[in-house]
């Protein structure tokens, strides 16, 4: 440990909670705009976050009356802000429902992705594949053949389960010291040596592990 | 040609990515397609009829041969109508996002604007919906779906604009005549070919529905 590392340790103390509330949902909102996965659901950010938007809002509906030009000027840095920090968390929303609409079989039957979801994203998954099912069957699969009905159907070497690509490429930076830091490329015998700092462009599968750990960051 | 039909579909499918408006449901086509699925699957149970279920493909080669190329057109209709109704279903749902008024809501405001309320009838001209009965009940439902995941979410707008806001407040041209809005600096009147300086959150939904127009 050096002076950079004592350092750095201070700063992170130092931010307020807030502050790195919204870094986080930012690094969030990246992620989730990047990865080809759907990552886990940041439940306990986006309760401390909805809260003080809900404040937020009720310290702004407050003072509207007021006709104190400083508290005005306040009010509309405030309510920048606010849109700014809600235009995240929508961005954030709509990524994972883009997802969840994308891949909606392959969530649902894979169990380690399915509790990525927060519950009410997965239960409009459901209705809406429940939807779905039921649009496909009444406008024609209810004329079918009864073992040419499904939608998961594996014959003839084609899946019709969408899958995400986990090969496909990201850039992404090293952002801890991370002690076992030999990434390897799945499928070759390439690898690599993470070191903090370090930005990559390489296959999610490659570091995928070290994003859900929050070693590396997708950028 | 069996096949030739559902490659059409494909083709509608793709084309339909690329309009801004859902063009008429090809219910002849849906149709054939599947009617082709039940001729073939027809033939093969009767060819595989004499063989009372002891069939040895290694035995009879031609026969294997025609049932394989049989299953796999079956297989590749059903791929092609779920392509077709997927393609056109997604487009549905990107309209239940972005609030334009659907086709058969158009047609429905126009009956019974009284059940519509909120008064933005939008005559959509035609009269005629190109959406089938079955996407119109799935047009109907999905919006309720997404009603109620919005409704988890009521301080952000889940269905609000994707570009990141840069300014609160935004001049605005009125396109159509709006009514009167209620926002908290009181109310504005939107009459058409009038001016505005307003707060973006109020009027993204009216600028979404065509009633406005953002001016740089």
């Amino acid at each position: 440990m050096d002076i950079d590392d004592l350092l750095q340790e201070l700063d992170d103390n130092k931010v307020p909670g807030g502050t790195r509330d919204i870094n986080d949902l930012t690094q969030s909102w990246i992620a989730e705009r990047t990865a080809p996965e759907i990552l886990p659901f940041q439940t306990a950010l986006l309760e401390r976050l909805m809260e003080r938007i809900r404040q937020q809002i009720e310290f702004v509906e407050t003072q509207t009356g007021n006709l104190d030009p400083k508290t005005n000027f306040c009010l509309i840095l405030i309510q920048t802000e606010l849109e700014r920090v809600k235009f995240l968390v929508r961005s954030y929303l709509r990524a994972r429902i883009h997802k969840i609409d994308k891949y909606s079989i392959y969530i649902l039957t894979t169990p380690s992705i399915r509790g990525r979801l927060s519950p009410p994203e997965l239960s409009y998954l459901k209705s809406h594949l429940g939807l779905l099912n039921s649009h496909f069957l009444a406008s024609f699969l209810r004329r079918f053949p009864e073992q040419l009905r499904r939608l998961d159907d594996k014959a003839g070497g084609i899946s019709m389960v969408e899958e995400p690509d986990l090969d496909s490429a990201v850039f992404c930076k090293v952002v801890k010291d991370i002690e076992d830091n030999i990434a390897r490329i799945p499928g070759t015998d390439a690898e690599f040596r993470l070191t903090k700092g370090d930005v990559y462009v390489v296959r999610y599968s490659a570091v995928r592990e070290f994003v859900l750990r929050g070693e590396v960051e997708l950028i | 040609m069996y096949g030739d039909l559902g490659l059409k579909l494909v083709q509608h499918a793709k084309r339909t990515q690329s309009l801004p408006k859902l063009p008429p449901y090809q219910s002849d086509i849906v149709r054939s397609v599947t009617r082709e699925v039940r001729d073939l699957d027809r033939d093969v149970t009767e060819i595989l009829e004499p063989f009372n279920g002891h069939f040895d493909p290694a035995e009879e080669p031609a026969t294997a041969c025609s049932l394989l190329v049989r299953h796999l057109c079956m297989r590749r209709n059903k791929r092609c109508l779920l392509a077709y109704h997927r393609a056109r279903a997604e487009m549905i749902e990107g309209m239940c996002w972005s609030g334009s008024d659907l086709p058969e809501q158009a047609q429905a405001s126009q009956n019974n604007m009284a059940e519509e309320g909120a008064g933005i009838a939008l005559a959509e001209g035609s009269g005629v919906s190109s959406l089938s009965p079955e996407e119109e009940e799935y047009a109907r439902q999905y919006e309720d779906l997404l009603a109620a995941y919005k409704g988890q979410w009521t301080d952000i707008d889940l269905t609000g604009s994707l570009e990141p806001p840069r300014d609160l407040f935004i001049d605005v041209r009125v396109l159509k005549d709006a009514g009167e809005i209620q926002t908290e600096y009181g109310a504005i009147t939107l009459t058409k070919n009038s001016q505005f300086f307003v707060r973006q959150g109020d009027v993204e939904r009216l600028i979404a529905q065509g009633f406005l127009q953002k001016l740089n």
